[in-house]
């Protein structure tokens, strides 16, 4: 008991140390840097049929598994990009991923340490099974009349949003410290304020897996920055 | 007084301090002896006898437990004291209340050793809503839930784990995992109780797919009445039988399984162990229990069977395969103690089967052994199957008396060998991969007269008359 009230004493008075450390840097960094990630693939998209054998009025009869989504350009979709490091993004904003029509839109998701909202759209019953180490694992039902339901996920890592009563469901959600955001169609995400200075950008591919560089941040211009992930 | 109490307050605000004595490392001289064979060495679930196992033995270093009474991941010492003691019913885990009280403490401590990161975090204790009793109100509101939250999904409109989603369910570990069958309580992993019930629907079933119910129903109350709904859907225990009658009746007998006739009768309940003697074994048997309701009136002998199956099955013949039943007879009614082997027979004495086959139908066969299988010709059995919502019923139907040496001749009042053999095909089982009984008895019951309507009473006259006789006399004598 006293252990941990001392540990968390002295973990608040570290936070409060490094915040006021960190504060007036926070402010010389508005209006910091944009960074665009560009994230190419060299390889053919990998999608998936399935029949489905219920709910075909929610879910058709037909569904599609997107492993691999790539646009125009050989730009890959639904890429993480962050700079995990980066301090001071826009304030948190509410993050919401519905289920819909058996899917979880949008796929891939970032959210700043917090609360996720989700969304049941569908009208009948799905459950929210969540694959994470560092937040802990829930599985809890989300039948029709339950619309919303609020879980808080405090800790950066990526999470795996599964649903057993339609197995093909798959969504993720990555808790980034910094600032992030999901690569579109073409491959290109934007990370906006980015502080001026040195900044690790990573990239996450659910099959295809992760990815870092350094790039220097100028304030108020856009560095370029791209990645290119191989087929396995 | 104030002393204890005091000490109890220590106590309590010690809520780290286990309230028995635990010893990890005595806890896992006993897990070596007992434990390791299917949890493995490092308790990742990884023993030798794994393999054969379904569900597979638990992974302690995830510290993930399907069974707790907690609100968060961490199980009481007391949830993992109580597998320990009562095992999981359905699974490979037995009971190990042989061991003394002090082994099953040590053991639960060195368990956590597998995984203390799971258990930093201290256990909290789930509040369940306030105890709705059971009431014919009640289960009508179960019901509503049940269907409103979509419990049918994966465990049938019926309850018998036969909903759409069951094919594609999968644990934690990526193996696949069956949803409960709601009307065979007693095979329930976490207990059969109401409290036990309303918990696993209230935390669900961690590391499978099973969630937790408590925010998603529209009261909290109606965690009790889904408790009430499924306590009604099947009795408390398989009540197996030991002896099956062959009830004798007048009318026709019907070959629709579904007739009004048969709810007349009550099942005798057969229970089905796996075939685990010639290879390939069934360890993980997926029939376990067979109604049987038996009638015969003057010509014919009738076999009405009812058995959960969650679904209908003709096989492609590589991984599935047609589901079947069959009931075994000697060809002969035997006049001592000798039968042939129950294992469907051997080279030298071979037995009489009354089987259905998914696609066939009913048929008389001989067999020698689990796969010399022969149809007898000249067989004239009939019958009919049924399958709806996780359960086939069937009828099979055959005349009383036989000829041939291979058909038995069926007789009132002796006691006649029978056993009981079941495929669920969609479950890859065929051949020796069966579930099956040794040798029970059926007895056809022998055909009642008019009489007993009027012996008794006659008998129960005459008892009267006599007695007014004799008390006429004393009193007689009395006076004089």
């Amino acid at each position: 008991m006293r252990k941990t009230f001392v540990a968390l004493t002295a973990m608040a008075l570290v936070g409060s140390a490094a915040m006021f450390v960190i504060g007036p840097r926070l402010a010389g960094a508005q209006g910091g840097g944009t960074v665009e990630v560009e994230v190419k693939y060299n390889g053919a998209p990998v999608v998936e049929k399935l029949k489905v054998n219920k709910d075909t009025e929610k879910c058709g009869t037909e569904t599609t598994i997107e492993k691999v989504v790539v646009g125009s350009n050989k730009g890959l979709a639904n890429v993480v990009a962050s700079a995990p490091n980066a301090k001071g993004g826009p304030a948190a904003k509410k993050v919401v991923v519905d289920q819909h029509g058996c899917k979880f839109v949008p796929h891939v998701t970032v959210m700043a340490p917090g609360e996720l909202e989700l969304k049941n759209s569908d009208d009948i019953l799905h459950n929210i099974h969540t694959y994470s180490t560092a937040n802990p694992a829930i599985n809890k039902a989300q039948p029709k009349f339950k619309k919303t339901m609020t879980e808080k996920f405090e800790k950066p890592e990526v999470i795996k949003l599964t649903c057993d009563v339609h197995s093909w469901m798959l969504g993720w959600v990555a808790v980034v410290p910094g600032i992030g955001a999901v690569t579109d169609t073409n491959g290109v995400a934007k990370l906006e304020n980015v502080p001026a200075g040195k900044q690790k950008i990573e990239v996450w591919h659910e099959t295809l897996g992760k990815q870092d560089k350094e790039v220097d941040v100028k304030a108020g211009q856009t560095t370029k920055v791209s990645f290119e992930m191989k087929g396995k | 007084m104030a002393g204890i109490r005091i000490v109890a307050a220590l106590l309590l605000l010690a809520g780290a301090a286990p309230a028995f004595a635990q010893d990890a490392n005595a806890g896992k001289a006993v897990y070596e002896r007992k434990c390791l064979l299917c949890h493995g060495e490092k308790g990742d679930g990884k023993g030798a006898s794994a393999e054969l196992l379904v569900p597979k033995p638990r992974d302690f270093t995830k510290g993930l437990y399907k069974i707790r009474s907690t609100a968060n991941k961490t199980p009481s010492d007391q949830d993992l004291f109580r597998i320990i003691t009562d095992g999981m019913p359905g699974t490979s885990m037995p009971s190990w209340a042989v061991l003394p009280d002090k082994d099953r403490h040590n053991l639960v401590a060195y368990l956590k050793t597998f995984a203390p990161e799971a258990f930093k975090e201290a256990p909290k204790k789930l509040e369940l809503p306030k105890e709705v009793a059971s009431s014919e109100a009640s289960i009508k509101r179960g019901k509503e839930m049940f269907e409103a939250i979509e419990c049918h999904k994966c465990h049938g409109t019926e309850g018998r784990g036969d909903g759409p989603s069951r094919p594609e369910l999968k644990d934690e570990w990526g193996q696949p995992i069956a949803p409960a069958n709601l009307t065979k309580r007693w095979n329930f992993r976490g207990g059969r109780s109401r409290t036990e019930i309303a918990t696993r629907l209230a935390n669900g079933v961690l590391g499978t797919p099973m969630p937790a119910f408590l925010e998603a129903v529209e009261k909290p109350e109606d965690i009790w009445h889904l408790t009430n709904y499924i306590v009604s859907l099947g009795p408390d225990s398989p009540q197996p039988a030991t002896l099956v009658t062959v009830a004798a009746v007048r009318e026709a007998i019907p070959d629709d399984p579904g007739a009004a006739f048969w709810n007349k009768l009550a099942p005798n309940n057969i229970l089905l162990e796996g075939q685990v003697i010639v290879d390939p074994r069934n360890f993980n048997p997926s029939i376990d229990l067979v109604g049987v309701r038996a009638v015969y009136n003057d010509k014919e002998i009738a076999f009405h069977l009812t058995w959960d199956d969650p679904a209908e099955n003709k096989g492609d013949g590589k991984a599935t395969f047609p589901d079947a039943i069959s009931l075994q007879f000697a060809p002969q009614q035997p006049t001592g103690t000798e039968r042939p082997y129950f294992l469907m027979g051997d080279a030298t004495d071979g037995v009489y089967l009354l089987r259905w086959e998914q696609g066939k139908g009913v048929m008389e066969v001989s067999a020698h052994g689990p796969t010399k299988l022969a149809p007898i010709q000249g067989g004239e059995a009939a019958g009919k199957a049924v399958f709806k919502n996780g359960q086939y019923t069937l009828v099979m139907k055959r005349a009383l008396a036989a000829t041939g040496i291979e058909r038995p001749s069926f007789r009132p009042g002796v006691f006649t060998p029978v056993a009981f053999q079941a495929w669920d095909g969609g479950a890859g089982e065929t051949g020796p991969r069966m579930s099956l009984t040794s040798w029970y008895y059926l007895r056809l019951e022998e055909p009642q007269s008019n009489r007993r309507f009027f012996i008794p009473p006659a008998v129960a006259l005459l008892t009267f008359a006599v007695l007014g006789l004799i008390v006429r006399a004393a009193r007689s004598r009395a006076i004089q």
